[in-house]
């Protein structure tokens, strides 16, 4: 009896111990207090998206509809603490079609301090509005100045390679980017004639050999980075397809822009001047026209264009009231002048005005009206009012 | 001795003279802090974002993507990333 209630004793005690050591609370405290370690590997979504009300009115029609709903998701895949993959998908209803674009993808791989190589489809370097500022939660109004976008003259992305960077200059400080791409296409008029000798700068498998070159000189002459002015350039030897007569019509555009960004405590808020001319030169050439009855004729013009922005926003930081230093005022003027002789001749000139209310520092209410006097262009001319209403929301 | 005291007196002054002007040559080698680049190089394109959305890790992915993007300097984006991660 009594060597059984000493075996008792064992195999009690015994389990009692092990029990003990399996849950051992000290030692899971500590695994769970173990900090966490992020990965080397970090995938990451960020984008924006925007969805507002458009009315516009001519002089003999008005439409009105709520628009957008566009969904632009920015994926970032960071490799290692010098290589990244980045990619933007736009989805955009327009046209009751959904749109899907690849607004950029590409690789990018700090080489050291002072230069960053990328490949892909990347958002162009040409001036600031394209690559930095056309978001729809960045831009200040819910349009475009005239010049981007479709049918713009001044190119917003590119398929090739890129080298980019910065350098400090003891206060002041410069960024440079040189890249080549596959180009623009020449259209030539045979799928869509009134765009004859307009420049399609989607080109996703290279139409002829000449690559194009371009680049951007930013300088921030200031100490306190308030101010940047850059210029573009963008050239090709050819912008027609191989084996035709537009092979060798080549083409130079430049762009100069400007920023100024400052919080002035004298009224008591944020000022944002912003500002750019883009200007296409495309050699010459010889498009044909076919009349309604059958017959052919063959044209030329000088084919320059030229467009210009300039926007100033301000926003009263330093009010007293929370209400209005959520509010910002915005006017932009905005110009455009394609060929005279093209079909796509025109020349406008458009106001914005617009108020936003900023519910965070990534989403914002916009209100704004637009008028545009054009001559010439797609609807043939004439005055056309706009009034719009958005929320465009960064995330 | 006195030439002994003299020596370290006038060591010490040297010195302190010496810091006088370090101190003044730093003082106009002052370099902006995070916090400073993060509100003016951020609002050169969109309102600075706040230090709390993001933690640690996105802001280790935000940084780099911002720095080929909006063409910042290696010392720009090290001082804003810190600045982040230390006001999130």
């Amino acid at each position: 009896m009594k060597k059984l209630i000493i075996l008792l004793l064992i195999v009690g005690f015994g389990h009692t111990s092990y029990g003990q050591t399996y849950n051992d609370f000290k030692t899971d405290s500590i695994e769970a207090s173990k900090p966490f370690k992020p990965s080397k590997t970090q995938f990451m979504i960020r984008g924006y998206g925007h969805t507002g009300l458009n009315t516009l009115s001519s002089e003999d029609k008005t439409e009105s509809s709520y628009v957008g709903s566009a969904f632009a998701p920015i994926f970032l895949f960071k490799h290692s603490d010098k290589l990244m993959f980045e990619a933007e998908l736009e989805f955009v209803l327009g046209g009751n079609e959904l749109e899907v674009g690849l607004e950029y993808a590409d690789v990018m791989y700090i080489l050291n301090k002072n230069m960053t190589v990328r490949a892909g489809k990347f958002l162009l370097p040409f001036g600031t509005f394209m690559e930095r500022l056309h978001p729809a939660w960045i831009n200040r109004l819910p349009t475009r100045p005239l010049g981007f976008g479709h049918d713009g003259i001044a190119p917003s992305s590119g398929i090739g390679v890129e080298l980019r960077g910065a350098f400090d200059l003891g206060g002041p400080s410069l960024n440079y980017s040189v890249y080549s791409t596959n180009g623009p296409r020449l259209k030539d008029g045979s799928e869509e004639p009134e765009e004859a000798g307009m420049l399609m700068f989607q080109n996703f498998e290279d139409n002829n050999n000449s690559k194009a070159f371009g680049g951007r000189i930013g300088l921030l002459p200031f100490a306190d980075s308030s101010t940047e002015i850059g210029f573009s350039a963008y050239s090709t030897n050819g912008a027609g397809a191989t084996d035709t007569t537009y092979e060798n019509v080549g083409a130079f555009l430049y762009a100069i822009d400007f920023a100024f960004v400052k919080q002035i405590p004298a009224i008591k808020g944020f000022i944002d001047i912003k500002g750019q001319y883009n200007n296409s030169d495309i050699d010459d050439a010889t498009f044909t026209e076919t009349h309604e009855d059958g017959d052919e004729e063959e044209y030329t013009f000088d084919n320059k264009s030229n467009s210009f922005y300039t926007q100033l926003s301000y926003r009263p930081t330093m009010a007293s009231s929370d209400f209005l230093k959520k509010l910002e005022l915005v006017g932009r003027y905005s110009n455009l002048n394609t060929p005279e002789g093209a079909e796509w001749e025109e020349q406008s000139d458009q106001y914005t005005f617009g108020l936003n209310y900023w519910l965070t520092w990534r989403s914002v209410i916009k209100v704004a009206y637009e008028t545009t006097d054009s001559v010439g262009g797609h609807d043939g001319g004439g005055t056309t009012n706009g009034f719009f209403v958005h929320w465009a929301i960064g995330f | 001795m006195l030439l002994i005291t003299g020596g370290i007196i006038s060591c010490s002054s040297t010195k302190d003279k010496y810091t006088d002007v370090t101190d003044i040559e730093d003082e106009f080698k002052i370099e902006k802090s995070g916090a400073q680049l993060w509100g003016e190089a951020c609002n050169r394109c969109h309102l600075a974002p706040s230090p709390a959305d993001y933690n640690d890790t996105d802001w280790n992915t935000i940084s780099l993507h911002m720095r080929v993007r909006a063409n910042l300097t290696e010392k720009e984006i090290t001082k804003i990333e810190t600045f982040l991660k230390s006001a999130n």
